[in-house]
């Protein structure tokens, strides 16, 4: 049975009462959208208020400060003609795309590791979750010297150790570049992986593997049959979540790369910011913003028929 | 305990009383804001605090708020305060942005014409940036140049004394200092000044533009464009480390004061932190203007201005403290509290005691002459901005440097220019 807010309120009294405030509140049907209200009203004010601004700003031609004029398409007409918008959107899949497989991975092997007993498994489980709690900024400056040329960790080590003999220009070429913010998102994203899986293979049963130990499976087949089948609805919801993260990231690659060089870690966010904020053209912005939903909706769509299929 | 219930009955009723309340309203306000970015040179920011503010209220009785926003956050505060129309009455404005807020900004025609007639009048290239349609929008205090940062000691080191006048002596300078292990490091990446604060020099002297007077005219697909992104990947390959393709603001001060690079394109910041953190890398260190081209020598303007915005409620009042702001007793001290960091653009501080401490920061106030705003000759405005914006002019000379060719990436300039200013493609 489904069990709304009306239902658990108190039952509404019958008896004629003088209308008082509290004599209103006391009816079902008020209290309930009254304990209902302050969540809807925000989902209103900083959901659907600027997504629906957002689309209707796409269709006009709005310089910041300015009164807008309807445009139609147009927007989305020279977002299509502008080859830096395709780089952006192929950058955007690329970063989603690996990122999103090394947490995964990761992430299941994070989980794997931290399901087994081991001394000091309370405190290991704490500093994994450190990328996670560390306010993105912070981290991604850390970062920034860890990548600096001047003065890299990695290259440090990496000649020091002579495995080397020139450095490397992480964030100066334009590959390494990629490479690079794809790593730092991995790192900071692989703990929600990790924790979330964790929490999945706490609910299965050591019965499940002791039978099929039992019957002679391997570790692998424990793993495939076993593991993976069961962590499957977990694994698709956190997969969900972590692309739509990782699809409309913006800090990490803001403050590292600001998008270059030459715009070959420019995402949909960044080249959104920098269009409607830095250039002012906020019909233009909107449209960069809005192009991440298409994707972004037939992933969850997808994913959701996938789940209630399962 | 109080319920639920009592709880959400307390709160509305606290509410309603709270919305039903009238606001005391008064003649003049009792205190007002001015929003500005973090200055790099703290005594600048603490002698507004601490003396600035209160000499004014002890005068008038309006206290002064100053609201410091993040190096490179300005323009984003800026479009917040314009949109939802609420914010700090007086805010701090660089680069174009009068002409993109002319909406949101109040005439100030009157204050600045009071100003320029006590001051020795205003240098004329800054109102090319805060005159929009014949109205003063904004009130100039000084100007962040972007010139040579180099060291003395390393250019010596290679046989050169004097700081070269031409790009091409530059790039003969380059070469053998790279040799000797101190590279370059001009920004070319997606930082916010000193990638623009070159480039635009760099194409202008050797004769590029990228838009007409008339603002539908694309002018990039020239010779002279040619011949300085054929220069800048020379440049790049022979004097600068690769990194620079993906710099943004921070790093040519962090490897200037690093000692990892001999030269670079920055306002004064570098000397000035390096003669307070690192005094020995500050006696090496020196500025220059930007090299000659081909066609002249130029340099970017940045100029820093104060605007009253729109829905300031008393509009005034603001002008007045704007008023009391300019006046020499007031500017002269802030300006010398700003290590000559800003160079300001009324005539009477030409040869004020601000530049007598420190001779190395001259060439600032000599680069006035010659700076042009971004994306001169073309319209200042928002097209300017979008182009500066999506860094079309930075990736294309980044895009030659990695090696990609002169007519590719001129070629997607223009494709991009055309459409910015609405041009057929």
């Amino acid at each position: 049975m489904a069990v709304g807010p009306a239902s658990i309120a108190r039952p509404a009294p019958t008896t004629g009462r003088p209308l008082s405030l509290r004599g209103v509140l006391e009816r079902e049907g008020v209290f309930s959208w009254a304990m209902l209200a302050p969540g809807v009203l925000f989902l209103l004010a900083f959901v659907a208020y600027p997504f629906f601004y957002g689309i209707f700003l796409s269709f006009q031609d709005r310089r910041v400060a300015s009164p807008g004029t309807f445009v139609g398409l147009a927007n989305f007409v020279a977002l299509a003609q502008d080859p830096v918008f395709w780089q952006v959107a192929r950058n955007t899949f690329i970063y989603t795309i690996a990122a999103t497989a090394l947490k995964m991975v990761g992430g299941l092997g994070m989980a794997l590791v931290m399901n087994q007993q081991f001394r000091g498994k309370n405190l290991a489980r704490a500093f994994l979750l450190l990328p996670f709690i560390v306010p993105t900024v912070l981290s991604t400056v850390a970062w920034m010297w860890i990548l600096d040329p001047t003065f890299s960790v990695i290259n440090w080590s990496l000649l020091h150790s002579g495995l080397m003999t020139q450095t490397f220009s992480w964030l100066g070429n334009a590959t390494l570049a990629m490479v690079s913010i794809i790593a730092v998102n991995t790192w900071r994203g692989l703990p929600f992986y990790g924790i979330t899986l964790l929490a999945g293979l706490q609910t299965i049963s050591p019965d499940l593997y002791e039978a099929a130990a039992m019957d002679g499976a391997t570790l692998a087949q424990r793993f495939w049959h076993i593991t993976i089948p069961v962590l499957k609805p977990v694994l698709v919801i956190v997969t969900m979540f972590s692309v739509i993260f990782t699809f409309s990231d913006f800090q990490l690659v803001y403050i590292l790369t600001h998008g270059g060089p030459a715009n070959a870690t420019h995402l949909f966010a960044t080249y959104a910011f920098d269009i409607g904020m830095s250039a002012g053209v906020l019909g233009m912005g909107a449209a960069v913003a809005l192009a991440m939903l298409p994707p972004l909706a037939l992933l969850i769509v997808a994913l959701t028929l996938y789940l209630r299929r399962e | 305990m109080t319920t639920r219930r009592e709880f959400l009955a307390g709160t509305l009723a606290a509410a309603g009383a709270a919305a039903l309340t009238p606001r005391s309203s008064g003649a003049a306000p009792k205190s007002m804001s001015v929003v500005h970015e973090s200055s790099f040179i703290k005594p600048f920011d603490d002698f507004f605090v601490k003396t600035l503010a209160p000499e004014y209220e002890k005068l008038t009785g309006i206290k002064m708020n100053y609201e410091p926003v993040s190096v490179g956050g300005m323009l984003t505060r800026l479009t917040t305060m314009a949109e939802t129309k609420s914010g700090p009455e007086i805010t701090a404005t660089g680069i174009n942005w009068p002409h993109l807020f002319d909406n949101s900004l109040v005439d100030v025609t009157d204050v600045a014409g009071e100003i320029g007639k006590k001051l020795g009048g205003w240098h004329e290239i800054v109102q090319d940036v805060v005159v929009v349609n014949k109205k003063w929008k904004a009130l100039p205090w000084g100007n962040i140049g972007q010139l040579e940062n180099y060291r003395t000691d390393w250019f010596k080191e290679v046989g050169v004394t004097k700081f070269p006048e031409t790009w091409e002596d530059l790039l003969a300078a380059g070469r053998l200092l790279k040799k000797k292990g101190h590279p370059f490091g001009f920004e070319l990446g997606h930082g916010f000044g000193d990638n623009h604060g070159w480039l635009y020099p760099l194409l202008w002297s050797y004769g590029g533009r990228e838009v007409d007077r008339d603002g539908k005219t694309v002018l990039i697909d020239s010779s002279e464009t040619a011949a300085a992104v054929d220069f800048c990947r020379r440049f790049f390959k022979e004097t600068m480390l690769e990194d620079v393709l993906g710099w943004t603001d921070v790093n040519n001060n962090k490897a200037f004061l690093g000692e990892q690079i001999s030269c670079t394109n920055n306002a004064s910041s570098i000397l000035v932190v390096a003669k307070r953190d690192f005094p020995e890398i500050g006696k090496v260190t020196d500025h220059a203007l930007n090299p000659h081209g081909p066609k002249g020598r130029f340099h970017v303007l940045n100029a820093q201005s104060h605007a009253i915005m729109t829905y300031a409620s008393d509009v005034k009042a603001a002008k007045d403290f704007l008023r009391w702001l300019y006046d020499d007793k007031q500017l002269s001290r802030w300006l010398i509290a700003g290590d000559a960091y800003y160079a300001p653009f009324l005539h009477a501080y030409d040869n004020h005691a601000m530049w007598n401490p420190e001779p190395r920061y001259m060439p600032y106030k000599e680069a006035l002459k010659t700076s042009r705003y971004h994306a001169w000759p073309g319209p200042v405005g928002h097209a300017a901005s979008e182009s500066v914006a999506k860094y079309v002019l930075v990736d294309m000379f980044a895009k030659a440097c990695r090696g990609d060719s002169t007519k590719d990436v001129i070629a997607t300039a223009a494709g991009q220019l055309k459409q910015i200013y609405k041009t057929k493609v």
